[in-house]
């Protein structure tokens, strides 16, 4: 029997959690570095309100940073990406500013607003904005401008001609540079409340760290992925709904930048 | 006596230079000729001779700087798909929207209502043989079903005159014969007056009651050559004496 | 071409006003100078830090960071990343896997490589490793996958050897997008080496400004901005433009 590619993948899935549970158990992995499976489900079972309650803090920031980002990335993009002057000027500069590792704005937002939500939020935003910006932009040059003149010659006013092919063209574009916006805003939130603050996922998971209660760090990590992933299953939910042509004509494409 | 002008074109003394990148180009000079009702007219000519400037024009996307174009009896100035329904070649259609959504397009930017809209669609999409596909999405359809559906779009509104350009040069060679046929039953069906450019000498000859030959930039009109081959045309016309007169006779005008 | 000259202009005039801005805002009260002081306070002690012998230890303790981590993702990264894009088999198996752990956030790592490793040079190394390989296997894929079959088909048929399809038709192909590998992993692994700094250590310029934050010396938190942000900057347009150089012949970008 030949195994096909997915089964072994699944295979090799299933053998990475076992030897989760297995190696630190066996203690061929030190416990500290990779706590068992179990205990980490059980330090997340047994310390479930807690989690909620910082979970419930991150959500809130992230939700607040992705309307600044995302929001600002979308709009800022699909007007630079538009017009040819704007971009020659402006695109070099946003992608020179991509390069700059942005963390390190994060203490200078500290001194200013404070170790509370605040900074977090504006951190996430300045760290979600470039990449959403830069994606929009390079995926409006994409859109077709054959179809802006068919639509004219079959009658479309300016306005429609902006509502009805403009915009449905450009959702795609907007959709994948959310997707690849709010999972780094994501990213910027919890990494923000890892460096300082009193709440949030990212400050359990450095509070359970000088503890050196590895279960409770990799429970609160866990979250964070989990937050991650189900952010980007949503966006790709929606993508499926609304921009399923666009799907089927490119293949499927990594995303422009990434996690970091 | 008001003169009958449903379904007329004029094109009178057009000349067009446009700029791009600083440059100067001489696309048109001094075009002229006329369409009557009913007809089915060809323009050929080599690439570059202006024949899709001359286009942008009858479509009203474009204004010449020189001459007049008259449609109807009226001067064309802005896109009026009522009075000109216009096939482009290849994708034009939007992905985003189904085969139907895509011919009612046109209606609803008029703001039909949509139980009208809708029948009007299929009515469209049956006359170019595409019933019962109305609900798949462009890239769901071959190139010969693309094209079908933008005929229908061209056709939705029920104009008097449809402008195609080059609608069938992007598919192979089998599918293009079809297309031509299908065309001509349509044609036949709804008694529009056709203007259909192309590049392909056999095709304009094939589909069309006269073939205008243009010349290289600056485009100029340089024959008119009215095809007399009997109606319905078939295939197997394309391998007889006149047909391939007429192909030489445009080759030997387009070659120099 | 005069339009190009006139675009650079006008970018200059928007990045000098910027300055001004920053300069004459603060000057002029409109923003508290002691949270924006004005660009030439910066500038100042900008200039004074890069004199300071202090400043060049821990600079020097990033740099060696950074270029250790990169110097392992990025070779490794990349011939994990043909291998595994040239095996069809291994491709399937391990393509899907590697583009989900690329998606996820890996930043909320960094407290297992302490508790792995300790704090050390070692564990910025590793995390900077782990922050940046990733991205490298990725481009690899795309390098290998911009290789058009076509042309290897070309030079077979007129008889090249394995040595020569290699030289010939793989590395001029995959060489603009194995560069812009390298332009992301800078990216990436500086960043990661930075954050794992601020985070938990005891040298290096991330450990400074991480310092000067909760001392709330903001000249010195932007001067040591200014410092990184031209480092990267710099580091990034040398390598675009080498890779403008090679692409040349790539007319359609």
């Amino acid at each position: 029997m030949r195994l096909d590619a997915t089964t072994v993948r699944r295979l090799l899935i299933v053998l990475l959690i076992v030897a989760w549970e297995v190696l630190p158990q066996a203690g061929l992995v030190p416990r500290l570095f990779l706590p068992p499976v179990s205990a980490t489900v059980a330090a997340l079972w047994g310390s479930a309100p807690e989690y909620a309650y910082h979970l419930w803090v991150t959500l809130q920031e992230v939700a607040i940073s992705m309307l600044f980002a995302c929001v600002g990335g979308v709009a800022a993009g699909l007007v630079i990406g538009n017009s040819v002057r704007l971009r020659q000027l402006l695109l070099p500069l946003a992608s020179a500013g991509f390069a700059i590792p942005l963390v390190i704005l994060y203490p200078l937002f500290t001194a200013w607003f404070g170790i509370g939500p605040e900074s977090k939020i504006v951190f996430a935003s300045v760290y979600g904005f470039l990449p959403t910006l830069l994606g929009t932009a390079a995926g409006v040059q994409t859109i077709d401008r054959h179809l802006v003149t068919v639509a004219r010659s079959l009658g479309a006013s300016r306005f429609q001609q902006i509502t009805r092919v403009f915009l449905p063209a450009a959702i795609p574009t907007v959709l994948s540079s959310l997707r690849i916006g709010g999972a780094l805003v994501i990213v910027g939130v919890t990494v923000a409340e890892m460096l300082t603050s009193t709440a949030g996922i990212g400050f359990l998971i450095s509070r359970y760290r000088t503890l050196l209660d590895s279960p409770h760090v990799f429970a609160a990590i866990l979250l964070v992925l989990a937050m991650a992933i189900a952010f980007d299953w949503l966006v790709q939910l929606i993508e499926r709904r609304v921009a399923g042509w666009q799907r089927a004509i490119r293949t499927e494409q990594a995303p422009a930048a990434a996690y970091s | 006596m008001n003169k009958d002008v449903s379904g007329t074109i004029q094109v009178e003394g057009v000349s067009h230079t446009f700029v791009s990148n600083g440059e100067k180009t001489h696309a048109l000079d001094n075009v002229s000729f006329e369409v009557p009702k009913n007809r089915f007219v060809s323009i050929v000519g080599p690439s570059g001779c202006g024949k899709s400037s001359l286009l942008m024009m009858l479509a009203g996307l474009q204004t010449p700087d020189e001459g007049r174009i008259i449609c109807e009896g009226k001067k064309i100035t802005r896109p009026d798909p009522q009075r000109i329904g216009v096939v482009f070649q290849e994708a034009s259609l939007f992905p985003w929207l189904t085969a139907e959504k895509n011919v009612e397009f046109p209606l609803s930017l008029r703001g039909v209502k949509p139980a009208v809209r809708h029948d009007r669609a299929r009515e469209a999409l049956a006359l170019v043989g595409l019933e019962g596909f109305g609900s798949r999405y462009p890239h769901e359809l071959s190139g010969g079903m693309k094209q079908r559906v933008s005929i229908a779009r061209g056709l939705v509104q029920d104009p008097p005159i449809l402008m195609m350009d080059e609608p069938f040069a992007a598919l192979d060679e089998q599918t293009r014969t079809v297309m031509g046929d299908e065309l001509l039953r349509i044609w036949e069906q709804t008694r529009k007056t056709i203007l259909f450019v192309t590049h392909s000498l056999g095709e304009a000859v094939y589909l069309a009651d006269q073939v205008l030959v243009m010349s290289a930039r600056p485009g100029r009109i340089i024959d008119r050559i009215d095809v007399d081959l009997p109606r319905p045309r078939r295939f197997e016309m394309m391998s007889t004496q006149p047909f391939m007169e007429l192909r030489e006779r445009i080759w030997r005008q387009i070659r120099h | 071409m005069a339009a190009r000259y006139e675009t650079a202009l006008i970018r200059l005039i928007i990045i000098a006003l910027l300055f001004g801005a920053w300069e004459f805002a603060p000057r002029a009260d409109l923003v508290n100078a002691r949270l924006l002081p004005p660009a030439s306070e910066v500038f100042t002690v900008f200039f004074g830090l890069i004199q300071d012998p202090g400043f060049h230890g821990h600079l020097a303790t990033t740099l060696q960071q950074t270029l250790t981590a990169f110097l392992i993702a990025v070779p490794v990264g990349a011939l994990l990343g043909i291998l595994i894009a040239e095996n069809r088999f291994a491709g399937e198996v391990f393509k899907p896997l590697v583009f989900f752990v690329f998606s996820i956030p890996k930043s909320i790592f960094l407290p297992m490589f302490i508790l792995a490793f300790g704090i050390s040079f070692w564990q910025k190394v590793a995390f900077g490793v782990f922050s940046t390989i990733f991205i490298v296997m990725m481009t690899a894929f795309a390098a290998v996958a911009s290789v058009r079959s076509d042309h290897i088909r070309v030079a077979r048929s007129y008889g090249a050897n394995l040595r020569q399809i290699i030289a010939r038709v793989y590395l001029p192909s995959m060489t603009p997008v194995l560069l812009e590998a390298v332009r992301l992993a800078m990216i990436f692994n500086f960043t990661g080496i930075l954050l794992a700094e601020m985070y938990a250590s005891r040298a290096g310029v991330g450990n400074l400004i991480g310092t000067w934050g909760r001392g709330f010396q903001i000249p010195q938190i932007m001067a040591g901005i200014v410092t990184v942000a031209g480092l990267s900057i710099l580091f990034n347009e040398l390598v675009r433009w080498f890779e403008r150089r090679c692409e040349h012949w790539r007319g359609d970008r």
